[in-house]
């Protein structure tokens, strides 16, 4: 991206106040990898405050500088001095898989060799300078076999905060879900028999999904898209990078506007007015542990049978059951114990009861 | 469910909706795939409606269209003259032609317009209204209305009111549907193509609408293998979520402006429901300066409201 169409888009926002007229904001910087490209976004984090400063607009000081980073180019010079700069409006989340074996899977420099060592090193600095931010985990199917021990491991790393689910493509085979299951049980007896759930969350164990959803009060839409503009390096405007051509495997891309025209609003409407029954099959609208049962719009529009956003994809459903069942066990098991400890009460007080993170 | 078959007779068959008609050609359906056709509608009993071109059909069509009970759609400029007299619909481009042309009670007339033309042509109107008994005028530029036009048409709807009214007064119960459509409906009457209507082009195979046929679109089946439209249920109501919670019942709900402007089938433009709503609450007014003159529809209320997008109470 030209800083020239950075600076398009962030006039364009920042002077249509009434289009986006939400309290705070989130500034997202996605790459590949985007603290390749620091000193850019550096020039354009710079240019948003100054603009949001001299327009007196509602988001000076209530803005954030989001990241999520394979973690190599953390300790640099330019990173850091970046970070030091916006540290109070920073968060930024270090993508580590897992174990040395599971990450070297995939994260592989050019000439194949891993990264762990690499990225694992800068995890303490990290840590240090946000020790509340999280890391994200994206399971498919090869990484079934690992759940457990990566969950672990990043916990022993010093994470406390695992964001991780299975990816909503139809990638899953028979016995999949089984797999899954018994490294969610195996997690679950770990975190629990090493007292974990003291201080470390994984975002598979979430105290009230699996449950029936009422279709009139429990009928928004999990996915935020539409709600989240999203530009790519030519200035282009989607409803979330996910319906940008590189997202996509089968469909055309959706545009919904650009930094020079400004947003189509009428190609937002069906973003704005999805829920989810209308998306849904009568299998989900009837299903017993529908909630927390997620869904991503693009990988919906992607794998529908026409170009809509209202097919909602169900390739993750015997995975969603079986998390459930290994969440059942979890908080069955985790309150026994508590309860067997006499500290039920002292739990519920100084732990959040965590819900679901919609995207 | 299924209830009519809307037949192009050929390629350049007259639009009598928001879609250009397509370019000439001598691309008439097969006589063979039109026997099917009409076999088809048969076993399935839906009704037909065949849509002419402009170009006298060849001789050997027209027993074979005889085999069915339909109606007929023809444009004013058709060369066969016969048919245009026989026509269930009658087609006019644009305003050109219409004071001229002998209006038949009992018969519908299409108008297809721009908006501008809409909104210089206000008092063809007037000496229309008299001689003709269903009067069906399509804006073919919806997607293109902008503020200024809302204002000038929610005007021009203000000012055929007491037109209408001194027609109704004199006993003629005309009906014109920008105005009067509303008045008479307790719920959603829209045009319902992939749900209650079908199209089968001159291709030989289904179409959602002869829209969807003209830009391109994929075919929903074929003779050979039947209707098959994938993601049916969006083309009903209750998958639309602004739709179901309006009630600007007269609204014509295109499925194909829909696609055009928002990409689907379901969701209509902000433009599409602020005109329907132009309407309805013009229809309400008329509704009202009826009365005036005696008992009229005492069953049918339509309740004043403050907005003209129903995405506007969704947002909420």
């Amino acid at each position: 991206m030209s800083f020239d169409i950075a600076k398009q888009s962030i006039d364009y926002i920042l002077s249509n106040p009434e289009l986006f007229n939400e309290p705070s904001v989130e500034f997202d910087f996605i790459g590949g990898e985007p603290l390749m490209e620091v000193k850019l976004i550096d020039r354009i984090c710079d240019y948003l405050k100054s603009q949001m400063y001299k327009r007196n607009h509602k988001w000076f000081n209530s803005y954030r500088f989001c990241f999520a980073t394979n973690g190599l180019l953390y300790s640099s010079k330019d990173v850091q001095e970046f970070i030091n700069k916006n540290h109070t409006h920073l968060s930024i989340e270090i993508t580590i898989d897992g174990t040395k074996a599971k990450h070297d899977l995939n994260r592989i420099y050019k000439d194949g060799r891993g990264s762990y060592e690499d990225v694992v090193k800068n995890i303490p600095l990290w840590l240090e300078q946000f020790p509340d931010c999280g890391t994200k985990v994206t399971i498919s199917h090869a990484d079934l076999p690992y759940v457990c021990e990566s969950v672990m491991h990043l916990f022993s790393l010093g994470i406390k905060v695992v964001n991780i689910n299975v990816v909503f493509e139809d990638v899953w085979v028979d016995g999949d879900d089984k797999i899954f299951e018994t490294q969610l049980l195996n997690l679950a007896d770990k975190i629990i028999d090493n007292n974990l759930y003291e201080n470390c969350v994984c975002s598979f164990f979430v105290e009230n999904i699996g449950k029936p959803m009422d279709q009139i009060l429990d009928n928004g839409n999990w996915c935020g898209s539409g709600k989240m503009l999203s530009i790519d390096a030519a200035g282009n405007f989607y409803p979330c990078t996910r319906f940008a051509q590189y997202s996509l495997r089968e469909k055309k891309c959706v545009i919904i506007g650009n930094c020079v025209d400004g947003i189509d609003s009428n190609k937002l409407r069906p973003f704005l007015t999805l829920d989810r029954t209308t998306q849904s099959p009568q299998k989900c609208i009837d299903c017993e542990v529908a909630s927390g049962c997620a869904w991503c719009q693009g990988e919906n529009y992607d794998a529908a049978d026409t170009d809509t956003i209202y097919q909602r994809s169900t390739a993750i459903c015997k995975m969603h059951k079986a998390r459930v069942r290994a969440n059942n066990y979890y908080w069955n098991k985790l309150f026994r114990k508590l309860e067997l400890e006499g500290r039920r009460e002292e739990y519920n007080a100084t732990h959040k009861k965590q819900t679901e993170k919609p995207c | 469910m299924l209830k009519y078959l809307i037949i192009p007779l050929a390629n350049d068959a007259v639009s009598f909706c928001h879609y250009e008609r397509g370019n000439a050609s001598d691309r008439l359906i097969d006589i063979d795939m039109l026997k099917k056709a009409i076999f088809w509608a048969m076993t399935e009993n839906v009704n037909v409606q065949f849509v002419y071109p402009d170009k006298e059909m060849p001789s050997e069509y027209k027993p074979v269209i005889d085999t069915i009970d339909h109606a007929k759609i023809v444009s004013s400029h058709c060369e066969d003259k016969v048919l245009t007299d026989e026509a269930d619909i009658v087609v006019f481009d644009g305003w050109n032609d219409l004071d001229a042309f002998k209006c038949q009670s009992g018969k519908s007339y299409v108008v297809r317009t721009d908006k501008s033309g809409l909104f210089d042509n206000a008092d063809v109107f007037k000496s229309l209204f008299p001689k003709l008994d269903r009067l069906v005028v399509v804006i073919t530029d919806i997607d293109k209305f902008q503020e200024s036009d809302f204002q000038k048409y929610e005007a021009l709807l203000n000012a055929m009111i007491p037109i209408i009214k001194e027609e109704y007064g004199k006993g003629h119960s005309l009906h014109f549907n920008l105005l009067t459509d509303r008045m008479f409906l307790d719920k959603m009457n829209n045009c319902n193509a992939g749900d209650e209507t079908i199209t089968l082009a001159p291709d030989g195979k289904f179409y959602i609408c002869p829209a969807f046929y003209l830009d391109g679109s994929k075919a929903v089946g074929d003779m050979e293998t039947g209707l098959d439209i994938k993601n049916r249920q969006l083309y009903r109501l209750d998958h639309a979520p602004i739709c179901r919670k309006c009630d600007a019942w007269q609204c014509r709900r295109c499925v194909w402006l829909n696609r055009k402007t928002t990409l689907e089938v379901n969701t209509p433009s902000h433009e599409q429901c602020v005109v329907a709503h132009i309407e309805r609450n013009a229809s309400r007014r008329l509704l009202e300066e009826i009365r005036t003159l005696g008992e009229f529809l005492p069953e049918n209320e339509i309740k004043e409201i403050d907005y003209l997008d129903p995405f506007e109470i969704i947002k909420q």
